[in-house]
């Protein structure tokens, strides 16, 4: 009984004999092999509008002559933004006919960059920064507060189909932690409060204005300037008095 | 890479079956070599050309620096680290495989520093590989067990504490022939650049990033190409490997045999590996001269055929038409009869795919003493003009390692790419690394490379309009060769280049056999001796009634069928034979598995039924075969050479005199992949060829 | 060359060793009936005598007197095992090979027999 307890007691206190830290497996929300759904398949009708042609040749002329290739990222971000924020199998393959380059040379690419999304998305996708310094600043509440009120899932869509939230690393605005992405738009030093504000008005279809929430203009001090302060000085301040003219 | 269209080439155009082209360029100044610069490798001196990766030199003074996504005959990636070696003035150790040598370079292979990054990089790369070394096929010819072995630590940080598992990806099918297991990939890419630049089909592709990263074809795709089977090689590990082998044998179980390969006219060299008397796989050896290191998936995986639908035992008709398994005794003297009381005139011999120089030899001897001269091959070939007297006007002259020099290939009438994939290999080698452009007179076919089409009508052969009007299609060519030789500065260079379809014309040519069987069976044959004739040229419906078939091969197939005596032969992998190639370069298979049942070595089937019918052919032994075979050709036995043969001129001389008009269509056989996988006995044997050709069929109606 | 002298082990010339090898074949000459009664042998005298004959031929070349000297010996004691019975019927027999059957010679022969 007593001995039982000992090793109770020690197995509590146990100091891990090696001390070792892991961090746990980072795998990617998405996949990346193809798998064939009824939004997107190799049937997927795609095609440029007239607009975005003109856009692709206007591409294409800036690159010379075999070296065309190099036009796929923005040829690939003009499908995206056609086709409401996705881009579907048939629109790769479009692109590697324009390129005239095997389809795996557009797949590599389009998979390779995290902002080519590759599953449908709703109207308005909510990208969630929670990298260190917004997670220090209260991203997951922010997160917390966009998963209830928009009713989806992190890496999903939401049942209204309007929404879909991911979340993503650094997307370099930390100075306004935490922040939010909605399509292109950034909003920067968000509460809970501010984050439901802005979707309810998505939720009308309404634009919230974008940037720092908190008052401030850009990345200045929120509570004024602690440098700087005085009016810049002229030219030859602080230099030696031999140097001066 | 720029590519000009092929304008220019239009003005070419010519005609035979199967000739590809090459002529080099018309002036071809010699770049001055560049100064060497000294090196040092662990302070040895080497002198290098400039250009040259640390790699490369340490190579030259015999010290090798380990790698896995390095390959000589591939782009360099540099991703594996792999070979990260000291360099001296250099803050962090460098990728020997994609470093240029600099003057005075000091390189240290076997540092403190090198050695601790090749522990790290090992390291990282068994963390993320699974321990599954007994159960993946690779053990025991795996790059990566050898390396961390030898390179590697004793010991490993990786602790799963939280037995999430290790890293696991999904396998991909990409067809029959290879088996993928990804989790077991360490990204090397190897198989990625082999496909897209040797066989020059772009499916494969890395997808996602970093610890996501997958190598694989992203959408559901077999991998469709000739030489496919090449990425097992090219594998450092397990990830690919051979599905019909798998499981199979471990590499120190078996025995290698060197040999030959007969499925394709170039005589690919090989290594047959078996054990207990059975063939379990193909895998290619290097020759420069041929094959390099790759192999195309007929010869590699047709090997299954060779055990079945085999020939095991002599067999003769019975009163109801069947055959029926019988003695040696009996078959002998059946066929020996036969053949005695044959007319001569209406004695025919056809030799087939695949026969060997040995029993050509002795058919034609056996043929010829019982007073007839009907030797024949399956195979085609125009007999007018120069015909075949002349060695040149038959054979890839310029031989198949040069063609990689040619500035521009004229294909005429041929799909290189499935009836010698390896010599496609090497002109789509020139076409990526030189430029050289390729035009096709024939069908519409994909060469995986570009190339110009300038029709399927043979009478685009013809270069001048004054040309005389009408003649032979190989005139025409012979004719065309010999005008562009004239133009060349290098006189060396052989222009006119023959490739025969199989890995027997060439010798059956030498020893003296007309090509096709069209006049002699017009002459109603009654005794028709099939040496491994199965491609269905002689068939029944045109012998007349009473003819006696006599049918020596091994594989129970059209010949067989229709034949009154079988006479079971042994196969490629089960006699000591020779084969002379479409250049003309004799090889030698070697015995690797004892020939099934009761079949035997087929010279020797010959030489016995010659004595039983009373015209003994003067040859016991394997030797003196051959003292007979080089009495006719010394190039038959000077196994590993050719011989340069320049009798264009006079071919061309002899063929003035026809006067035929060239029209028609030129035609393939192998227009798609789906053709190239069955064409003769043993790959029609063999069930994983009939996998390729279903799998091939079934990504055809695949969207992807 | 230099011829080395060595100590001879029963012989001192070849004179000495041809009278050894000959008392060795009368010994075995006269016992051959003896051989063929005890062992129940299906061979007749002549044959015997034949076999005997042969082993002494086969070894008519040599002329080293210490290797004949050793070949008579060993020819001593094969008579002593056949005079004391130390050999059975299949040891005296096996002169003969009976179990090796003659390899064909002929290639149809050989071709037959599947080399």
């Amino acid at each position: 009984m007593l001995s039982s307890l000992r090793t109770g007691i020690k197995g509590l206190w146990r100091v891990p004999a090696r001390s070792l830290q892991t961090s746990s497996v980072l795998q990617h929300d998405s996949l990346f092999v193809h798998r064939d759904t009824p939004e997107d398949n190799v049937n997927t009708p795609f095609e440029f509008s007239e607009a975005n042609k003109k856009r692709i040749d206007a591409l294409l002329a800036i690159y010379p002559e075999g070296h065309k290739r190099g036009a796929m990222i923005p040829i690939l971000d003009l499908a995206q933004r056609q086709n409401g924020g996705w881009l579907p199998l048939s629109a790769m393959h479009k692109v590697a006919e324009i390129l005239n380059l095997p389809r795996m040379r557009v797949y590599e690419v389009a998979t390779f960059y995290t902002m080519f999304i590759r599953r449908p998305v709703g109207k308005y996708h909510l990208q969630v920064c929670t990298t260190t310094p917004c997670w220090l600043r209260g991203s997951d509440a922010i997160l917390k507060a966009i998963v209830e009120d928009t009713k989806c899932e992190v890496g999903g869509n939401s049942p209204c189909g309007k929404f879909s939230v991911s979340e993503v690393e650094c997307l370099g605005a930390c100075v306004n932690a935490p922040m939010l992405q909605v399509n292109d738009d950034y909003y920067e030093d968000l509460t809970v409060e501010d984050t439901k504000e802005i979707i309810a008005k998505f939720k009308k279809d309404e634009k919230p204005v974008p940037g720092p929430r908190s008052g401030r203009y850009a990345s200045e001090p929120l509570g004024g300037l602690t440098s700087l302060t005085e009016p810049p000085t002229g030219p030859g301040f602080g230099v030696q008095d031999c140097f001066k003219a | 890479m720029l590519r000009q269209p092929l304008c220019r080439a239009l003005a070419l155009s010519s005609p035979a079956r199967a000739v590809p082209l090459a002529s080099r360029s018309y002036s071809n100044p010699v770049p001055a070599e560049p100064e060497k610069v000294e090196v040092f490798i662990n302070d040895k001196p080497v002198y290098v050309a400039p250009g040259t990766t640390v790699l490369q030199a340490a190579a030259q003074v015999g010290v090798e620096i380990p790698r896995f996504c390095y390959h000589e005959r591939l782009a360099v990636a540099g991703n594996c680290r792999m070979c990260l070696v000291e360099v001296e003035r250099s803050p962090k150790p460098v990728a020997a495989c994609a470093m240029p040598v600099m003057k005075g370079m000091r390189v240290k292979t076997d540092s403190d520093l090198t050695r601790k990054a090749r522990e790290g990089v090992m390291e990282f790369l068994l963390v993320n590989h699974p321990l599954d070394c007994p159960i993946c096929d690779q053990g025991g010819e795996c790059d990566l067990q050898d390396q961390s072995m030898a390179f590697g630590s004793d010991r490993s940080r990786f602790t799963d504490v939280h037995f999430s598992g290790k890293r696991a990806v999904e396998d991909k099918d990409i067809g029959p022939l290879i088996k993928t297991i990804m989790t077991r990939c360490i990204h090397c890419t190897r198989c990625i650049r082999f496909a897209s630049e040797v066989a020059g089909v772009d499916d494969f592709g890395t997808t996602g990033r970093g610890t996501d990263m997958q190598v694989g074809t992203y959408v559901e795709k077999m991998l469709l190409s000739e030489l496919s089977g090449n990425v097992i090689d090219l594998c450092p590990v397990g990830a690919l490997t051979s599905k019909p082998y798998s499981f199979a044998a471990r590499p120190w179980e078996t025995r290698r045999i060197d040999s030959v390969d007969v499925l394709d006219p170039l005589g690919s060299n090989i290594v047959v590996t078996t054990r207990t008397n059975e063939v379990l796989r193909i895998l290619p050896r290097t020759n420069e001269e041929i094959n390099e290191e790759w192999l195309s998936d007929k010869s590699r995986f047709a090997c299954d055929g060779l055990k079945r639908q085999r020939l095991v035992t002599p067999m003769m008709t019975d009163s109801r038409g069947n055959l029926m398994p019988v003695d040696w005794e009996d078959a002998i003297v059946a066929a020996a009869r036969a053949l005695r009381d044959c007319p001569p005139n209406k004695l025919l011999a056809v030799a087939g795919d695949m026969a060997d120089a040995e029993s050509l030899v002795a058919l034609k001897d056996l043929v010829n003493r019982l007073g007839s001269e009907n030797t024949c091959t399956e195979q085609y070939f125009p007999l007018d003009g120069a015909g075949i007297d002349l060695r040149s006007s038959y054979l890839c002259n310029t031989k198949i390692a040069n063609v990689e020099d040619a500035d521009f290939v004229l294909l005429i009438g041929t799909n290189v790419r499935f009836e010698a994939p390896l010599l496609n290999a090497r002109i789509r080698k020139a076409y990526v690394h030189k430029d050289t452009d390729v035009a096709l007179i024939g069908p519409k076919v994909d060469l995986t490379y570009d190339y110009m089409h300038v029709g399927d009508s043979a009478s685009v052969v013809k270069i001048s309009p004054r040309g005389p009007e009408g003649s032979a299609l190989l005139a025409y060519t012979q004719e065309l060769a010999c005008k562009l030789q004239d133009k060349l500065q290098d006189k060396e260079w052989k222009v006119l280049n023959v490739l025969q379809r199989t890995a027997s014309q060439v010798a059956a040519l030498d020893l003296g056999y007309q090509p096709g069987v069209g006049k002699a069976l017009q002459d109603g044959p009654k005794v028709v001796y099939l040496l491994g004739a199965d491609s269905g040229v002689v068939s029944r419906d045109q012998l007349p009634k009473d003819a006696f078939v006599i049918y020596q091969g091994h594989h129970g197939d059209a010949g067989a069928a229709m034949a009154d005596v079988v006479l079971p032969g042994a196969a490629y992998t089960e006699k000591r034979a020779t084969f002379v190639n479409a250049e003309g370069r004799a090889q030698q298979t070697l015995v690797a598995v004892a020939p099934p049942g009761m079949a035997r070595e087929d010279w020797k089937i010959i030489r016995a039924l010659s004595e039983v019918i009373g015209e003994r052919l003067p040859y016991d032994n394997l030797d003196e075969v051959r003292d007979r075979l080089s009495e006719i050709s010394p190039a038959l036995v000077a196994y590993g050479d050719v011989q340069e043969n320049n009798y264009f001129a006079q071919a061309r001389a002899l063929a003035q005199s026809l006067q035929k008009p060239v029209s028609g269509k030129l035609d393939v056989q192998l227009k798609h992949l789906e053709d190239f996988f069955m064409t003769d006995t043993i790959s029609r044997a063999s069930p994983t060829m009939a996998k390729c050709i279903q799998a091939v069929l079934k990504q055809k109606d695949s969207p992807y | 060359m230099s011829s080395r002298s060595v100590r001879p082990m029963m012989s001192s010339d070849l004179c000495e060793a041809r009278r050894r090898a000959l008392g060795l074949y009368r010994a075995i000459y006269r016992y051959i009936p003896y051989v063929i009664k005890y062992y129940d042998i299906p061979k007749n005298i002549d044959q015997c005598r034949w076999m005997l004959r042969s082993y002494f031929y086969k070894h008519a070349y040599i002329t080293d007197v210490r290797v004949i000297d050793m070949l008579i010996i060993k020819g001593y004691i094969e008579l002593k095992e056949l005079t004391h019975q130390w050999q059975s019927k299949h040891h005296v027999i096996r002169h003969w090979n009976p179990s090796i059957e003659p390899k064909c010679t002929s290639f149809i022969a050989k071709f037959i027999e599947g080399n």
